[in-house]
């Protein structure tokens, strides 16, 4: 099957005050019709850079220092403002991950919902919509301000405003993490009925590992910038090739808060200013040795999957790294 | 003294406004201290030129009513412009901080008795403090003080006491009071090193709104009294001669707003610095 | 009920507010030299009329009864008399009330319709990105300049080159509308020159804080134009903190222009109060920083119900 988005060797910096802080360091992600692909990561690994990469929206002191993105066919990275408009309206959806600051306190939730969808919806269409993304009061919804929803009930009015136009990729930033535990699956439940009911792709950014591992069918890990491991949900739960993967499975244990380091793992995610000539993992691995500090490794496919790691075939006999998710 | 240097390299470096902004602050703030060492001429020298003489080299804003060369006068107007607001402003610091930490910290009726004292305060027109004030004291230099003082102290009280608020409930500040630190120790070293960000910004914003109320209340003849001058005064002393020697007002008047202005300007940096807004393009 | 519940402490607030404006403006008069009688009466004052006032405010009773009496006839419309015009001050205020009026009313206006399209166009173009455009250039130097150094220099270009505006002799709007903007324009626009960098400080800052929003960048993401999200987002969001600047902007101008209504001649409530001061007629100080404050604290209040009406989160 084509692909519908491909992401190669994908670089992206953010000017700061000091130097350039390099936030994606050569991301490769390709992307099928129809798939669920979680995006897993603590904070600061570039997944939520990349998310926003695909639809280019990223701020202004974002830019992209090399590489291909796109999108159905559609250069992302050099569309001019029309093309990429019409890309993000009738291609993309996004859900946020916090649903209140990505709706506007001061409009009716009717009328955002309305503006989602395009031309005039008549009202009984907005409520369709809304029962779609399983709200169950859709007529009291829509006459509401965004405050006076629960944040469950907000998520589910922004998942219905990212599915409206029927897009091919619906890309979820986090979406649980600012919600309840109680509701967590519930909201990837749906997300997943929308995705098999539109037949799009959905790409989960997240730091969850056992959550959203449970809804996809593939699974990205991503590192320093990097997708460091990246094959079917099986094929990665079940044995590990990366040992970042590994630790990542040992660490989670789906009670973290947002946002919150995965504190198992000891020592702290890289901060790149420039290319990464090494294992930007090295520093936390165990099995790191001399050629992981000097040498950049590059991608490999080893056992089904694809992976950046010098010495996988080792993370993969070592003992311990082969556990159920 | 590190941390100055921070902030002016960082100002100077941040964009040619502000950049202009600190030179031109430098500049009048050197004038104002070392005005009376510099070969510009005696201030107060009767005669040194001929009565409402335009601009030469020798007298480069020209002359007043009096002959007196006007270049100096408008030094001293700088010192005494910069000077009085500053005290006003610092007295209002010291004690907006005061009122304001207390307010936030301990709240309740502390809290409302304060804020209401603030909005009270806020409902005056600077300039009618001004005539009500210059009622009561006369006008002159303590009259002038004291309106500056009243017309910032709110805006003080309500920065200060909004950052308390949100550093009160952070856990250093808890972890003290569960410690049994007394109220008095948590608000000198755990709240006002945190507040003093704020202060500084806000103390740039009421400099610059004191020396508007103290030219203002000077150009009314309310303030600073002859023989003495402020940049207002001097204003006051050159628009009665504004059509037939202008160059006394427009030299003072000139003067004034470019140290207002880069109050203002230096002010702006700082704030922008410490609260950067990162908006995003539309496309 | 909304709207009641949100505004009926405000209301009470505003009114305590009043009260301690009125308990201060009543300590700062009787702290002037000389006894409160002279104050209302002027020197020249018989021992009859002395004593009428006597009576009248109990200056020989606790300072509590003088203030309650005091606070009771201000109630009543009573403001005291003029020493000079011996007629109530409060008609002399309401006589000059269309002039101040309309001195506000233009300065506002010019204010508005400069400050705030520029505000707006300034905040969006930046866009997060620092830059030195003209909007903070007219930002810096009408939030520097002050009003007399403004009012010094037209009055110069003015009174040298007698273009077609005029400086000082105030004509009231009825009798010659010509005549009337002739000399009230240059004022206003005097006055409105702060307004202008308020309000384009404010904007820009206001639409530049929007622009971090969330939900900007979700409209942006959901592909609505540029166009569409300034103005089905930007504007009302921004319009918030805008709305508390230009209130109190508006309440400091009812308040009479002291400084812009001395230099012009504009016989408002700003130039009559000073003249008040300069003639020892402390009455008519009295009445002029009552009033002032009287008016910032209502034009506050229509803030807070303004507030209300464009931000749904306020008050529940």
């Amino acid at each position: 099957m084509s692909p519908l988005a491909e992401i190669r060797d994908l670089v992206i910096s953010y000017r700061t005050g000091s130097g350039g802080l390099r936030a994606l360091d050569g991301t490769d992600l390709i992307l099928t019709p129809g798939e669920t692909v979680a995006v897993v990561g603590e904070s600061g690994s570039g997944k939520s850079t990349l998310g926003m990469a695909i639809g280019r929206l990223l701020p202004g002191e974002a830019h992209c220092e090399g590489g291909t993105l796109s999108v159905a066919g559609t250069d992302v990275l050099n569309a001019d403002a029309d093309t990429l408009r019409a890309l993000r309206r009738d291609k993309l959806g996004f859900v946020f991950q916090n649903p209140m600051s990505a709706l506007d306190p001061t409009m009716r939730v009717g009328k955002q919902v309305a503006r989602a969808m395009g031309g005039k919806p008549g009202q009984k269409e907005i409520e369709a919509l809304l029962t779609r993304a399983e709200l169950s009061e859709p007529g009291r919804v829509l006459r509401a301000f965004p405050h006076e929803l629960s944040g469950g009930m907000a998520q589910r009015v922004v998942i219905a405003m990212a599915i409206a136009r029927q897009p091919a990729l619906l890309i979820a930033d986090e979406p649980t993490a600012s919600l309840d535990a109680s509701i967590r699956e519930k909201i990837m439940a749906t997300l997943n009925r929308l995705r098999d009911e539109t037949g799009a792709t959905l790409v989960v950014l997240s730091h969850d590992l056992r959550l959203i591992a449970r809804h996809s069918d593939r699974v990205a890990v991503m590192y320093g910038g990097r997708v460091v491991e990246d094959g079917a949900v099986e094929t990665v739960l079940d044995a590990p090739a990366h040992p970042y993967t590994a630790a990542l499975l040992s660490a989670a244990a789906g009670s973290e808060k947002p946002g919150e380091r995965l504190d198992p793992i000891p020592g702290m995610p890289p901060s790149l200013s420039g290319r990464c000539e090494a294992c930007a993992f090295a520093p936390r691995c165990t099995f790191a040795r001399e050629q992981c500090r000097t040498e950049r490794p590059e991608p490999r496919v080893i056992a089904k999957r694809r992976v950046i790691c010098h010495f996988a075939e080792d993370a993969l006999a070592a003992p311990g790294a082969e556990r159920r998710a | 003294m590190r941390t100055a240097i921070y902030w002016l390299s960082r100002i100077w470096r941040s964009d040619a406004l502000s950049a202009f902004g600190l030179a031109s602050l430098l500049l009048l703030i050197f004038l104002g201290i070392f005005g009376p060492l510099l070969p510009l001429g005696d201030p107060t020298q009767i005669a040194a030129g001929p009565r409402l003489g335009p601009p030469t080299p020798q007298h480069p804003f020209g002359t007043d009513e009096l002959g007196r060369s006007f270049l100096p006068r408008v030094v001293q107007g700088i010192r005494a412009t910069f000077l009085l607001s500053a005290i006003a402003v610092l007295i209002s610091a010291m004690i907006g901080t005061f009122l304001g930490m207390a307010a936030g910290y301990f709240g309740r009726a502390v809290d409302i008795m304060v804020a209401r004292g603030a909005d009270i305060l806020f409902a005056f027109p600077a300039l009618l403090v001004g005539l009500l004030v210059a009622a009561v004291l006369g006008p002159g230099q303590v009259s002038a003080i004291a309106v500056i003082a009243i017309a910032t102290l709110p805006l003080l009280i309500r920065v200060v006491r909004s950052v308390t608020l949100s550093v009160a409930g952070r856990g250093f500040v808890t972890a003290a009071e569960v410690a049994g630190a007394s109220a008095g120790r948590i608000l000198l070293l755990h709240i006002l090193p945190n507040v003093m960000g704020a202060v500084m910004v806000q103390l740039t914003y009421a400099l610059s709104i004191g020396m508007i109320i103290e030219s203002a209340l000077s150009f009314l003849g309310l303030g600073v009294q002859p023989p003495d001058a402020s940049l207002g005064s001097l204003l006051r002393q050159g628009s009665a001669y504004l059509t037939i020697a202008p160059w006394m007002a427009m030299s003072s008047g000139a003067v004034l707003s470019l140290a207002i202005m880069s109050v203002n300007l230096v002010g702006d940096a700082v704030r922008d610095a410490l609260e950067p807004l990162k908006g995003r393009d539309l496309t | 009920m909304r709207l009641l519940l949100y505004l009926l402490p405000r209301v009470a607030a505003a009114l305590i507010t009043l009260l301690g404006v009125s308990v201060l403006v009543f300590l700062a008069l009787r702290m002037i030299p000389g006894g409160y009688a002279d104050i209302l009466l002027g020197p020249f004052v018989t021992p009859e009329a002395r004593e009428a006032i006597s009576q009248r405010y109990g200056l020989d009773q606790p300072m509590i009864v003088q203030y309650w009496r005091w606070l009771v006839s201000l109630l009543q419309g009573d403001f005291g008399i003029s020493m000079v015009t011996q007629k109530p001050v409060i008609h002399e205020f309401i006589r000059r009330a269309p002039v101040t009026l309309e001195l506000a009313f233009i300065a506002l206006g010019l204010a508005l319709a400069v400050g705030l399209p520029l505000g707006v166009a300034s905040g969006i173009r930046r866009g997060g990105r620092k830059g030195l455009d003209a909007a903070r250039v007219v930002g810096a130097i009408g939030a520097s300049v002050p009003d007399f150094v403004v009012g010094s220099v037209l009055i110069f270009i003015f009174s040298v080159w007698s273009l077609w505006f005029r400086v000082g002799g105030y004509v009231p709007f009825t009798d010659d509308p010509v005549g009337n903007l002739q000399t009230m324009l240059l004022p206003g626009l005097t006055l409105s020159l702060f307004g202008i960098a308020l309000v384009l400080r404010t904007t820009r800052d206001a639409v530049l804080r929007v622009m971090t929003e969330g939900y900007i960048t979700a409209a942006v993401a959901r592909g609505e134009t540029p166009r569409a999200i300034i103005r089905l987002h930007i504007l009302r969001n921004a319009a918030i903190p805008v709305v508390t600047v230009v209130t109190t902007y508006f309440g400091f101008l009812l308040g009479g222009a002291v400084v812009v209504e001395v230099l012009f001649s504009i016989p408002g409530f700003g130039l009559f109060t000073f003249n008040g001061l300069l003639n020892r007629d402390y009455a008519i100080v009295q009445a002029g920083v009552l009033l002032a404050a009287g008016v910032f604290v209502a034009i506050n209040m229509t803030a807070d119900f303004l507030y209300a009406v464009i931000d749904p989160r306020v008050g529940s």
